[in-house]
């Protein structure tokens, strides 16, 4: 029978890791075998030498054949385009989604936030991933590319069933789900690539459609863009959000620490940001027989760079959090020529979210008694739930100025 | 002293010129320059070398 085949098919040297509770250990786990080894055909690069290797050498660690088996349709632009291709679509793309640029936007970005939030404040409980953490970075992308924020759930049901499908961490290919997701993701961007040839406004598709010339982009390459941008955008920052909150919910001397003293948001997000990663595994293939820290990995290599165990190994106790050392970086918006394209904005997505949430909920704790997960095996990591409970807002001084509290209490 | 940025190994992540502003500035694309010819006063010091840390590129060196 096939459940009990299931059942009992050894559990892989991946899928065993045990990063469910325990980061620390998990990413340990990574590193202990080596800088540079092989488990079940998969080879893993766990030191940070080993890592920027990679980083730095595009030519022989591929990016194009890497993420075939996600759900899209298309090639996922630049990610999976190798040089001398992807400079092209660099140079037009970082500028889209430079720090200036995102600064233009940021009072409508913090006005989402609140608004989010306030429909919870006065609740005196909320669950951060359902109640924030999802919906805020999906708005974030409607707003960039000028897609109506109605869509907003529908948006987040296609890329949660595309990348949670269970075989986006393996080279076996996308699910039927994932496809379908995909497909439907696909058909709506079409839609709206019609309309805003036809109908260009102020925002980033607009922008991207109105390159003409040998700038100009073909549909096929304008929905590779979209792709990248759902997949690697939003469930990514929707799980960085969930573990910043959960290391300020978890810790209430250090966000007593950052709400006192706002210059602290910066170096906190940066430490979650190395300790607890989205997307700790970039996939690469190897185009040919290459020496990595002494050890030989063959052409046609399917590789891992485990950015999780490189991000620790760098510093004495590198699994605690430590505020004064958060300049030293880390590789999680990996390096070299695919770095993160929406690095910048999700860094100011994620201060954004904690700067507004102090303001209007500077006391929060994590329920009690409750023990954060992460959904593991899974492409992205992120918390698969984050209750959070605050005191209740005076509705006098609440922000939204619109008290919604019971008249007689005062409570919501 | 000067701090010099290696144009060929930016790739933007910005961490330098959003920690150490008044020593390096962004471009249009959010790749980063030094500011002026990169001179830096002995003072400026520990703060180039902020930067240098915390370049993920490895990008940013002082040239004496």
């Amino acid at each position: 029978m096939s459940t009990d085949a299931e059942q009992q098919a050894p559990v892989g040297f991946f899928e065993g890791a045990p990063l469910t509770f325990d980061r620390a250990e998990g990413w340990r786990y990574f590193r202990e075998p080596g800088e540079v080894y092989q488990r079940d055909g998969i080879w893993f690069l766990t030191s940070p030498a080993a890592v920027r290797f990679a980083h730095q050498h595009p030519e022989i660690f591929s990016s194009a054949k890497a993420f075939d088996n996600l759900g899209s349709p298309v090639p996922l632009i630049p990610l999976a385009v190798d040089p001398p291709d992807h400079v092209r679509y660099r140079r037009l793309l970082d500028p889209m989604l430079a720090p200036r640029v995102i600064g233009a936007i940021e009072p409508e970005l913090r006005r989402q936030v609140r608004e989010i939030i306030g429909a919870f404040v006065h609740r005196g409980s909320c669950e951060v991933m359902a109640d924030l953490a999802n919906l805020y970075p999906t708005q974030v992308f409607l707003t960039l590319f000028g897609l109506p924020l109605d869509d907003r759930d529908m948006f987040i049901d296609w890329v949660r069933t595309i990348v949670e499908a269970p075989g986006s961490t393996a080279s076996d290919g996308a699910t039927p789900e994932a496809a379908a997701a995909g497909a439907a993701l696909f058909g709506y961007m079409q839609g709206f690539i019609v309309a805003k040839r036809a109908h260009p406004g102020e925002d980033v598709l607009s922008t991207i459609l109105a390159l003409s010339g040998d700038d100009a982009w073909s549909d096929e390459e304008v929905l590779g863009l979209c792709f990248l941008f759902t997949l690697a955008g939003l469930d990514t920052v929707t799980a960085s959000i969930g573990f910043v909150l959960a290391q300020l919910a978890g810790d209430a001397e250090l966000r007593r620490r950052v709400v006192d003293d706002p210059e602290l948001v910066g170096p906190v997000i940066e430490e979650v940001l190395r300790l607890e990663m989205p997307a700790p595994f970039t996939p690469r293939v190897v185009l040919s027989d290459v020496d990595v820290c002494g050890v030989s990995i063959p052409a046609g290599s399917f590789v891992f760079l485990v950015l999780g165990s490189a991000n620790r190994d760098d510093r004495d106790n590198a699994d605690d959090i430590d505020l004064a050392q958060a300049d030293r970086g880390h590789l999680s918006f990996g390096g070299g020529i695919h770095r993160c394209l929406g690095s910048h904005l999700a860094r100011r997505e994620l201060r954004i979210v904690v700067e507004e949430l102090h303001a209007m909920i500077p006391e929060y704790t994590m329920a009690e008694g409750f023990v954060p997960r992460i959904h593991w095996p899974s492409g992205t990591l992120h918390l698969t739930a984050l209750p959070i409970t605050f005191p209740v807002a005076d509705p006098v001084t609440d922000p939204m100025g619109d008290p919604v509290g019971d008249p007689v209490t005062g409570r919501a | 002293m000067r701090v010099v940025v290696d144009a060929a190994a930016c790739t933007g992540h910005g961490r330098c010129y959003v920690l150490v502003p008044e020593l390096f500035e962004d471009d249009e694309w959010g790749h980063s320059s030094a500011r002026g010819d990169g001179e830096i006063t002995d003072a400026q010091r520990a703060q180039a070398e902020r930067a240098i840390a915390a370049c993920p590129e490895r990008a940013i060196s002082l040239v004496e």
